[in-house]
């Protein structure tokens, strides 16, 4: 324990030094850049590139399109996706049949093939959108092969079967039309380009950073209101989009298409190249598609052993490089990697002020809600200042019972605690609370509107926020990028404000920043902000989690078990901070099982047994209360 | 970690060993006059390329054509060559898949090439077809059938030694109604480019009887390549219990569909299309389950009395033990003689002079009979036969007996 | 009633293959949560070791232990064979990536997979192989109307008989409680004293070999194999275990079982060309009812 942090301290200092220079781009990477930027613009007039090479380099445009849509879906969100075919074929059977049976021109076909095959998307996987890795994966190949199979079998006459859509047309510019090698080079390579910008905006930022929190804990982003089911949707529609462009792009350079285009062998590609490149990487994904597809063309002369070669590199490569050719950079960074404009030179000038919302933007009030129930709350919180309260709340598992009619009520301003023996059903209540499980019976009421049932990404909003009993953070993003997950539920920015960097987006996301920055500083792990968060050591990593936590703004801040596993100073440290955090106006539920700590911060004291509430009081009458000492110790007999 | 490397290294090396070991013998190496890449040889040879599906799911079809073409190549150069050049084969791998297709064809036409064999399966020729037709390269299919390669428009550098599916379904209308007097018919297709082709086009050439009452489609419907227990749909056929019962797709599922049919006591009489006589099909199903079997062919290798085809079996079965596994293999091998001809004809290997002389020969004598094309670049008057295996499990001659 | 029969039992012939293949992919999937895409190719590979063995063999064993002989023997070689090589693409493919996660694992199992396919072509060769025929067992039993080869009765008996072992060996003995522990929590497992390696090598020397089986009954029963026979089968398979529950041996069985019933029912009496379609909407209806397959068990994951 020591040792890893002697080594975490050390990296950070090591990093600190390096941090001390103005943060910008380093000179090595612009070149790069440039040097790949001309090398693409000049590769048609290489005197050894002939119109063979020139369609290579088309065909590795393909992949890198279709590589970056699945890149979105799997790489950003983590979701198995092996039939991502599918959407590249919808897109091009769409290019195929508007322009064969009406006469659409291909370009404007482009648009519409990306509409088409997003909200296919959108139609196919919203009702399995839930499921699990890889049941997830074998819908997607379910799907992929569906369509593959309806378009073998040539519904309504549309898709002409095996024999597949003939008589597709080169894209027209009106003066100009796409028609050699050179020309269709350039065409996808553009495309791409205005694909990347759009991606790299879009990646960092408020939903690429969504996609990101998904992958890395799906519970722990709900938890932390991330709408969970909305952001993988959009990532399948998005990505699916993208296909589509690929599609109708291919559609219209192969001038015919057919089902032997899309088959489960070409998603299995796509999901190589997102892997070789590296998950969630944008010139990984242009490496690996490269590699996929010049990789079996430098082999053609063995014919018969390039997949025998292909195959045994894909395992050499996940042996020596298992995250990719070119894994994307998050620690030792700097802000920088956060994507976000006109933030000062220096870091630390973010903790000079204090961001005055301790809401960024309250959330109005539901209209779903009932006013009659409204209004009888509210009068009652304005008489007790109660913020949460639980009524007859039961929870049951089959024929388990692990909360039994229980009422619960928090007041304003107060440290709660729930003690309970183990297995007491103080976690199951939690999760109840903040939506995790809805109750099998009973209300939850907070701030006077019944919460009952609803998201956690919904509950968060409306100002719950939680910590994990085993701690669930994001643990391959920085510290500083978990914590921004906190302001997400109160922002607005979406995928095209995202993409477009509107005003308000860029002043939203440096507000962002500003929140998190202080929220990380307030826990005392500023100087950890770019190091990844499994790096951290375990008492650590308990405080970034209340810095997410409190990074929401939230009125009530539930803690489940936070000293466990932290030592007597830390716990010390620990009690001092959640006190402090009453006076600056939150209101703490803690489920703790150090008496030391129950006894030393609590204002009421709620004890829990076997699912049903034994007795509550302030900490000194539930001290010496027989039935607690009972349900601790057993029975006197 | 290091001894992972060591591990890796031990075991690829040892794959590769007994890879390079154990193929020898099945894929001999080519012969000096043919060569996979362009080697720098003195401008007296004729380059002519071959795009084939050396991998992939038609993987054996491509081996073959390739067997094949080094074959008629090799009898080409022992005759002095073409225009007194040598031939010499450039190989590309298409995959069997288009996009692969498209690539190996500009490959080939980036290299020069004025003449290229190309390709087998429809719907991997039709992007690589237009390819060439557009960089003005004469292609040749071999392994192509679907109609709408000639039909659909105009390839003026396209042509093909194999038959169009419809004659095919056209000859098979007429002997099952007229021959076998066949009053229940079931048809059955897997699903895929050149099988659905032919089973529709059999549909569509069954109507004219149909309306006349004097036959039913009983049965139309596809089974799934690749699988091995077809099982069900022999169920199927054993409920229905067709007059004839006609299969259009490859020898792998029949010799399988045959089998497991005659096992469960299917007794109606099969015809296979094209594709399913070969000797694979002999080896998979056995001789009791063929025999009785008619099969629909152009006129096959072994009846080829030609004495072109009497030297290319011949000189097939020195090189290689054994025959073509495929008639399309066969087909190949017409398309570099045709391509030959063609070039001797024109006196040069200009691809308008060239695609003149393969629409006006008349002389050119190939494996499987005259090669001659129409405007449109099909092969003209390819017969058809009905082929039905005896006792012995050997082809005979079954209709016409002209 | 006679042709529903008869297409039902086509069904369970063709499910107890797919039920075989499931059961290593589910086995492997329980222990490690890895999907092990080379797994179909193992079956394919068993399947031209068995060949391989009835055609060195065809003179002399076949003649001194008769035709049951033979196929015991191509069965036991291909099993141990394949036993062996289960446990080889284990060490070289996917041991040295455990630590990076799953993702990477997937790709590696997926190149594993296209490297022994490919692998099998180049030494056997691209086109299909036909088992011996003098080798298989060719008695046809009939009941009625309904005929069945021997070897297919044989097929259906043994690999339900194994099935039924496999499940005794991990519901009922000690080692399939280990088994289990550690497919539920490998760290507790590891903690309780249960050897992980040893449960390691038991999954990927079990599975395979069972596929193996598989792979030469389906020679048998087919008598013809190729070298990309696997993704076929092993796509199916994979398809059974998610149907029945992936991670858990019943599931494999009874998902491998409906597959075949299903498939053989709505190509016989709907279409053949939709019957694929057909299934994976049925797939998807039964996870949007049940998340995680027929009997598989509700993810209840802590939080």
């Amino acid at each position: 324990m020591a040792d890893v942090t002697r080594k975490v301290t050390q990296r950070i200092l090591n990093s600190q030094k390096s941090r001390k220079m103005p943060v910008k781009i380093a000179p090595v990477q612009l070149v790069l850049l440039a040097a790949v930027i001309v090398l693409l613009i000049a590769f048609p007039f290489f005197p050894f590139v002939n119109n063979y090479w020139i369609d290579v380099g088309f065909f590795v445009g393909i992949y890198v399109l279709l590589g970056l849509s699945l890149n979105i879906v799997l790489g950003e969100v983590g979701l198995f996706d092996l039939g991502h075919a599918a959407f590249y074929a919808i897109g091009a059977y769409t290019t195929g049949i508007l322009y064969v049976k009406l006469h659409v021109p291909i370009l404007a076909l482009l648009p519409i093939s990306a509409i088409v095959a997003g909200g296919f998307a959108y139609l196919v996987t919203s009702p399995i959108i839930h499921l699990r890795g890889d049941y997830l994966c074998i819908v997607t190949i379910g799907i992929g092969e569906i369509v593959r199979i309806t378009a073998l079998n040539n519904p309504f006459g549309l898709t002409n079967g095996p024999n597949g859509v003939t008589g597709i047309g080169n894209p027209d510019l009106g003066l100009f039309a796409i028609r050699t090698p050179t020309h269709f080079y350039y065409y996808i390579w553009v495309i791409i380009a205005l694909v990347i910008i759009g991606l790299l905006n879009l990646q960092k930022s408020r939903v690429g950073r969504a996609w990101n929190f998904i992958r890395e804990d799906e519970i722990a982003a709900e938890a932390n209101g991330i709408d969970v089911r909305s952001y993988k949707l959009l990532a399948f529609v998005l990505g699916a989009a993208l296909a589509g462009i690929a599609g109708n792009i291919y559609a219209s350079k192969m001038m015919v298409i057919s089902p032997d285009n899309f088959t489960f062998m070409e998603s299995c590609l796509l999901f190589c190249i997102v892997l070789l490149g590296g998950l969630g990487s944008i010139p990984g994904n242009m490496l690996g598609a490269a590699a996929i597809v010049i990789f079996p063309e430098i082999f053609r002369q063995f014919a018969s052993y390039k997949l025998l070669f292909f195959g045994a590199a894909l395992v050499v490569m996940m042996i020596f490089r298992p995250g990719g050719i070119w894994p994307r950079r998050r620690e030792g960074v700097g802000f920088r990697g956060l994507g976000i404009s006109g933030l000062p030179k220096d870091e630390n000038e973010f903790l000079l002020k204090i961001p005055k919302e301790a809401v960024l933007v309250p959330h109005g009030a539901d209209p779903a809600q009932s006013t009659t129930v409204k209004a009888e709350v509210a009068q009652e919180k304005t008489i007790n200042n109660i913020v949460l309260e639980t009524q007859n709340v039961t929870m049951q598992f089959g024929g388990l019972v692990a909360v039994n009619h229980f009422d619960l009520k928090i007041r304003e301003g107060k440290i709660t605690s729930l003690i309970g023996p183990n297995g007491a059903g103080k976690t199951t209540l939690f999760n109840v609370i903040t939506g995790i499980y809805r109750p099998t019976t009973g209300k939850v009421i907070f701030m006077g509107k019944d919460i009952t049932g609803l998201k956690p990404h919904t509950i968060i909003a409306k100002g719950i926020a939680r910590t994990f009993q085993n701690i669930r953070l994001f643990p391959s993003l920085t510290c500083i990028e978990n914590v921004m997950s906190g302001p997400h539920c109160h922002a607005h920015s979406g995928t095209w404000s995202s993409i477009l960097r509107l005003p308000v987006q860029k002043k939203e996301e440096r507000k962002i920043l500003e929140i998190a920055s202080y929220r990380l500083n307030q826990v005392g792990l500023w100087e950890y902000r770019n190091e990844l968060a499994k790096n951290l050591p375990y008492g650590k990593q308990r405080l970034l989690e209340i810095a997410r936590a409190l990074a929401t703004s939230p009125k009530l801040l539930v803690l489940d078990e936070p000293s466990s596993g932290l030592n007597d100073k830390e716990t010390e440290e620990l009690m001092e901070f959640l006190k402090s955090l009453i006076t600056e106006g939150f209101t703490l539920l803690l489920i703790e099982h150090d008496m030391n700590v129950v006894m030393g911060i609590s204002d009421w004291v709620t004890v829990m047994d076997m699912g049903s509430k034994i007795a509550e009081g302030p900490p000194s009458e539930i001290y010496n209360n027989p039935r607690v000492i009972e349900a601790y110790l057993g029975k006197e007999e | 970690m290091k001894k992972t490397i060591v591990w890796l290294l031990i075991s690829v090396l040892s794959v590769a060993l007994l890879i390079t070991g154990c193929a020898q013998p099945s894929t001999p190496t080519p012969t000096a006059t043919t060569s996979a890449s362009p080697t720098p040889t003195p401008a007296e040879t004729i380059k002519i390329g071959l795009q084939a599906p050396l991998t992939g799911n038609f993987a054996a079809e491509g081996q073959w054509a390739k067997q094949c073409v080094e074959v008629a190549a090799d009898l080409i150069n022992q005759k002095g060559g073409i225009l007194g050049k040598k031939v010499e084969i450039v190989i590309a791998d298409d995959g069997s898949n288009p996009k692969d297709s498209a690539l190996a064809a500009q490959k080939l036409i980036s290299q020069g090439l004025k003449e290229v064999i190309a390709s087998y399966g429809s719907s991997v020729t039709a992007p690589a077809a237009d390819l060439y037709d557009a960089n003005k390269v004469v292609s040749v299919g071999y392994g192509c059938t679907a109609v709408r390669l000639t039909m659909e428009k105009q390839r003026p550098y396209f042509f093909r030694t194999a038959g169009r599916d419809d004659t095919q379904s056209e000859f098979f209308a007429k002997f099952a109604v007229e021959v076998l007097k066949a009053k229940r018919i079931a048809i059955m297709h897997d699903n895929q480019d050149y099988g659905k082709g032919v089973a529709e086009d059999a549909k569509k050439y069954l109507q004219p009887y149909i309306d006349k009452g004097e036959c039913e489609i009983v049965y139309y419907d596809a089974i799934t390549p690749g699988e091995s227990d077809y099982s069900a749909v022999v169920s199927q056929i054993k409920e229905i219990n067709p007059d004839v019962w006609f299969f259009t797709a490859y020898y792998p599922e029949a010799a399988l569909l045959l089998k497991q049919a005659r096992q469960a006591g299917v007794t109606c009489t099969f015809v296979g299309n094209n594709s399913v006589p070969t000797p694979e099909f002999e080896k998979i199903a056995g001789v009791d389950v063929i025999k009785g079997s008619i099969h629909l062919n152009e006129p096959m290798p072994q009846f080829l009395t030609t004495p072109e085809a009497k030297e290319f079996m011949e000189a097939y079965k020195a090189k290689y033990n054994e025959l073509p596994g495929s008639i399309w293999a066969v087909y190949a091998a017409d398309a570099l003689n045709a391509l030959a001809a063609a070039i001797e004809k024109a006196g040069s290997t200009d691809p308008d002079a060239v695609a003149n002389a393969m629409r006006t020969m008349t002389d050119a004598k190939g494996i499987t009979g005259p090669l001659m094309f129409t405007e449109r670049g099909d092969r003209k008057n390819i017969p058809y036969y009905a082929y039905i295996y005896n006792e012995e499990g050997k082809l005979e001659l079954y209709w016409p007996k002209d | 009633m006679r042709i529903f029969l008869e297409q039902f039992l086509n069904g369970l012939t063709i499910g107890s293959f797919y039920a075989l293949v499931a059961l290593g992919y589910s086995m492997v999937y329980g222990v490690m949560k890895l999907i092990n895409f080379a797994h179909g190719d193992l079956f394919a590979l068993g399947s031209y070791l068995g060949y391989t063995v009835l055609v060195i063999g065809a003179g002399w064993i076949t003649q001194v232990l008769g035709v049951w002989g033979g196929v015991a023997v191509a069965l036991t070689a291909a099993m141990l064979g394949i036993g062996i090589a289960g446990l080889v693409v284990e060490r070289i493919a996917y041991r040295p990536v455990y630590k990076a996660g799953r993702l990477p694992l997937v790709v590696s199992a997926l190149g594993m997979s296209i490297f022994i396919s490919n692998g099998i072509m180049a030494i056997w060769g691209p086109r299909f192989q036909a088992y011996p025929p003098d080798a298989i067992p060719s008695a046809i039993l009939s009941f009625g109307d309904i005929k069945i080869t021997v070897i297919k009765l044989v097929t259906l008996i043994v690999s339900l008989g194994l099935m039924a072992l496999i499940y005794w060996m991990v519901e009922k003995t000690l080692f399939g409680a280990a088994v289990r522990a550690t497919a539920l929590d490998r760290d507790t497992a590891t903690l309780m004293g249960i050897d992980f390696r040893k449960i390691i090598l038991f999954v990927f020397f079990v599975g395979p070999a069972l596929g193996a089986m598989a792979g030469v009954f389906a020679g048998l029963n087919y008598g013809r194999i190729i070298f990309n026979l696997g993704w076929t089968y092993g796509l199916k398979a994979f398809t059974a275990t998610i149907l029945g529950g992936i991670g858990n041996i019943p599931g494999a069985m009874i998902g491998g079982l409906l597959l075949g019933v299903m498939e053989s029912l709505f190509e016989g009496f709907v279409s053949g060309a939709w019957k694929s379609v057909f299934v994976f909407l049925v797939l998807i209806a039964i996870l949007i009812v049940r998340p995680t397959g027929l009997i598989g068990e509700k993810v209840a994951e802590k939080v």
